[in-house]
């Protein structure tokens, strides 16, 4: 067993955001489409690398489920369009009227864009170094770091712990009917999950995870509001980039990041400094992703000032094909960067061990 | 002892968690000198955990709750100093094995801690060598956390914690989820950490007979305030025989003295005493149709073959254990005839029908399996509710639940909520969640991991009730003693493949792994205390 070869965090959080401005943004198919393919690519070459890859899928499975579900009710519900399927008659409430292909075509859209977010961020799940992005947290955030990890380790545990808890429920004769059958399932889970949690979390705290603790004092305080408001920021940033006013996102995340550093940063030097065992080795692989990923985010931002309805597609009123920006499926196809160097970025013995093979 | 500098001084140190009337721990003063191997054992729930969390500040900073007394480690007050200042004094390892790494890398791992207080990279290289050589973990030093069993990883906890060089280890019950070598592995490695570095060691345990002929002192938890503590040997000559290992109940039982703590030292007494008559004859095995039966059962994850080529029966009546290392295939045989898992070659049939075609809800009608954590299945306001819920999966059918949980000694527990009740009463609760569907074949994961001596009695009690009852059991364990007390038959499973298969006494006499403590004594067909000394001279 070699050790997982892997990438630096930073650069695949750079990827994750490179790789959910499409779909936040828009849900033009070819578009859409370009970005699953790229994260798909990535997640099939390092699939054999990361033990967790596979406990993602009942949440990539959940994910399609919600969007048929949301198709089937936009096709149901929205009732514009100039392709009518069927028509219902208008006497049934809600659901009377014509069921066009454009609502449907419009659902199933919106549920391919959901697809593509869950299945960016649990690929970026299961292939960052968590612990090494909570190396990268300045210990002035300890306590948010601690948050975090306890966090990160509860989603793949409790996606297993959900398959064991769902095989003995219905060995003891149990059939899932209904929401409210899901009770059986979930409180035994929420109640594991949080007993795992907080061990994992006194275990942090045993080993001294964010140094001593620090005197009270005003720049405490002060700091705790400056990582509030970092992290509202980030937040916020998201929601604006979601609502389509990605320049005045990009300001306010960068002044939640500066908050947040500068609560990082304060005071720095006097109490706790850490020092790394093996700083990670920047690889070639890491600037090879890291500049191709950068460019898709500089073809996004571009794209997105000159032509914004490149990511756009509009089936109402009538079905059109979509528009295609070349420069945006370009950008988009260098997402596929990381695919293309697991095998640089392989550690060194197993280099070695196919040389020394005669 | 008095020379040592203490390293432990409790003085009145009482202790009640958050919203619980009920302390913890009340008035407890203790001392433990530098270099001490000491052993905290008692039945679950009587507050090894909480003591040892007061040791690095846990109790009160991390739990709440209402502290009370002076506590100091090494020096420290631990009312001061959290967890955080004295995780360089005191190094904390906890049971669970999967939830306690918080890297992704054996070598990460060590280093975390040292990075956390900023050591200098030089140093921090030469710490973490030094602690892969001590617990002997070198050679996994590039492996994937993911990638270790549980005996590997435990022993990464412990190299993790020693990293900072701490004068003091506390353990809280870092073996109950492993099986039992490595176990061994474990604490053969503490043994050596105290008797090489003197390092002082503060160790929950159960598994007495491993360590009890290491430890300077043992220290049983009776309650918040009571406790018994001194050298092993006079600790365990007043304890409640029921929580001792085999080995002292025989002795205590024949008089020999001074009560002998290892195998080593117990030959020499039964060496000398009057060889006892042999143990009766094991009873015929039933005859009669099979419950449950396997024939040729292949099956694999992907490439990896689990189980090969195997045939099983089990008749009703009987109760026959599954054993054999981690790995070799014990659960997915479980999950194979509980329709969890469709086998790819052979057939499965479970009281005539194919299980092969079933699935697990309908199979439930016949069987009852209760996973490796029982706790897991439990969801209900009520251990009442929670026998309801099974029966109406049933469709009404099933056992009278008051009736069921009077005799699983659960009556009192009957309108509580399941996640309130002690450890051993909670597993007796999925028990008993199983059983009320009356099921003609039972299955069970582990069902003693982590008990107590006393606690595996009592199942052993029911188990060996419902077999009479006609119930056919099939148990994988690792647990050799429990074995020997209560199955009719053994089944030993190597690399997914049946071994050996026949009574206890042929498969476990004699056998270099699976002996237990009276049969290292005796040898010959001798398995328990029961076979040495006869049934009526019961105390």
């Amino acid at each position: 067993m070699t050790a997982p070869c892997r990438l630096d965090p930073r650069v695949w959080l750079l990827w994750g955001l490179a790789a959910s401005v499409p779909p936040l943004l828009g849900r033009n198919p070819l578009v859409l489409a370009a970005v699953l393919c790229a994260a798909l690519g990535v997640r099939g070459a390092w699939a054999g690398h990361t033990p967790e890859a596979r406990s993602w899928r009942t949440l990539v499975r959940l994910a399609a489920l919600f969007a048929a579900i949301g198709a089937l009710f936009n096709l149901l519900t929205a009732h514009t369009g100039d392709l009518v399927l069927v028509r219902l008659p208008d006497a049934i409430p809600i659901l009377g009227g014509p069921l066009t292909l454009n609502a449907l075509v419009y659902g199933l859209l919106s549920g391919l864009a959901l697809l593509v977010l869950v299945v960016v961020w649990t690929t970026l799940g299961a292939l960052l170094d968590w612990p090494a992005l909570l190396r990268l947290v300045p210990g002035r955030l300890a306590t948010v770091a601690v948050a975090g990890s306890v966090a990160f380790a509860f989603v793949p545990q409790t996606v297993t712990a959900y398959r064991e808890i769902r095989e003995a429920q219905a060995a003891r004769g149990y059939r899932l009917r209904g929401a409210r059958g899901l009770v059986p399932l979930i409180v035994p889970l929420l109640t594991g999950g949080l007993e795992r949690a907080i061990t994992l979390a006194e275990a942090l705290e045993a080993r001294g995870f964010g140094g001593p603790p620090e005197p009270a004092s005003g720049g405490r305080r002060w700091r705790g509001v400056a990582v509030a408001l970092g992290l509202t920021a980030l937040a916020a940033g998201g929601y604006l980039l979601a609502a389509g006013r990605p320049l005045l996102a990009l300001g306010v995340a960068l002044a939640g990041a500066g908050a947040l550093a500068a609560a990082g940063r304060e005071r720095h030097g006097q109490h706790v400094r850490r020092t790394r065992y093996r700083p990670p080795r920047w690889t070639r692989a890491d600037t090879i992703v890291a500049v191709a990923t950068g460019a898709t985010l500089v073809v996004e931002l571009a794209v997105l000032a000159r032509d914004p309805a490149a990511f756009q597609f509009e089936p109402y009123p009538s079905l059109a094909l979509p528009h295609v920006n070349l420069w945006l499926l370009v950008g988009l196809a260098l997402l596929l960067a990381p695919a293309l160097v697991t095998r640089s970025s392989t550690p060194d013995t197993a280099g070695a061990a196919e040389i020394a093979r005669p | 002892m008095s020379a040592t500098l203490p390293q432990i001084e409790f003085a009145g140190v009482s202790y009640g968690y958050p919203e619980q009337a009920k302390p913890a721990l009340a008035g407890v003063d203790w001392r433990v000198g530098e270099g001490e191997f000491v052993v905290v054992a008692g039945a679950s729930g009587s507050g090894k955990s909480t003591l040892l969390r007061c040791l690095n500040g846990l109790v009160p900073h991390f739990s709440g709750g209402r502290f009370g007394g002076v506590a100091l480690v090494g020096g420290h007050d631990t009312r001061l100093d959290g967890p955080r200042a004295l995780s360089r004094q005191v190094g904390f390892v906890f049971q669970d094995p999967e939830a306690q790494l918080v890297t992704q890398r054996v070598e990460d791992e060590l280093a975390f801690g040292l990075e956390q207080r900023g050591i200098p990279p030089v140093t921090m290289r030469k710490r973490v060598e030094e602690a892969l050589d001590l617990l002997g973990i070198a050679a996994l030093r590039d492996r994937a956390i993911a990638t270790l069993s549980g005996g590997e990883r435990q022993r990464v906890a412990v190299a993790a914690a020693l990293t900072l060089q701490p004068a003091l280890l506390a353990l809280d019950e870092p073996t109950s989820q492993l099986d039992p070598w490595a176990a061994e592995d474990v604490l053969t490695a503490l043994t050596r950490l105290n008797e090489d570095l003197g390092l002082t060691i503060v160790l929950a345990e159960h598994r007495l007979e491993r360590v009890i002929a290491h430890a300077d002192r043992l220290r049983v938890m009776l309650g918040p305030e009571a406790a018994l503590d001194g050298t092993p040997r006079s600790v365990l000559a007043d304890m409640d025989p029921a929580m001792t290992p085999p080995l002292v109940r025989l002795a205590r039982r024949l008089g020999w003295q001074p009560l002998p703590l290892t195998v080593k030292e117990g030959r020499a007494f039964a060496r000398r005493g009057p060889l006892p008559a042999p143990p009766p004859p094991d009873p015929a095995p039933p005859a009669g149709p099979t419950a449950v039966s396997l024939r040729g059962v292949g099956l694999g994850y992907g490439r990896r073959t689990v189980l090969r080529d195997l045939d099983l029966d089990l008749r009703p009546g009987e109760l026959v254990a599954l054993m054999g290392r981690n790995g070799a295939g014990k659960t997915t045989l479980l999950r194979a005839i509980m329709g969890l898992h469709r086998p790819d070659a052979g057939r499965i049939t479970v009281l005539g029908r194919d299980a092969t075609r079933l699935d697990a809800a309908e199979l439930a009608r016949d069987a009852g399996y209760v996973p490796q954590n029982p706790t897991t299945i439990l969801f209900a306001e009520t251990v009442r509710e929670e026998l309801a819920f099974t029966l109406r999966c049933h469709g009404g059918h099933g056992l009278d639940p008051e009736a069921l949980l009077a005799r699983l000694g659960l009556a009192h527990a009957a309108a509580r909520h399941p996640r309130d009740l002690s450890g051993g009463e909670r597993e007796r609760a999925a028990l008993a969640a199983v059983l009320v569907a009356a099921p003609r074949v039972l299955l069970l994961d582990e069902p003693t991991r982590g008990m107590d001596y006393r606690r595996k009695r009592e199942l052993g009690a029911i188990l060996a009730e419902l077999r009479r009852d006609g119930v056919a059991i099939l148990m994988a364990t690792h647990d050799v003693e429990l074995v020997a007390t209560i199955a009719t038959r053994v089944a030993l499973l190597g690399d997914g493949e049946l071994v050996a298969d026949g009574p206890p006494r042929a498969v476990l006499s004699g056998s270099l792994t699976f002996a237990t403590q009276i049969n290292k004594l005796y040898g010959d067909g001798f398995l328990t205390v029961d076979d040495v000394v006869g049934h009526e001279s019961r105390d």
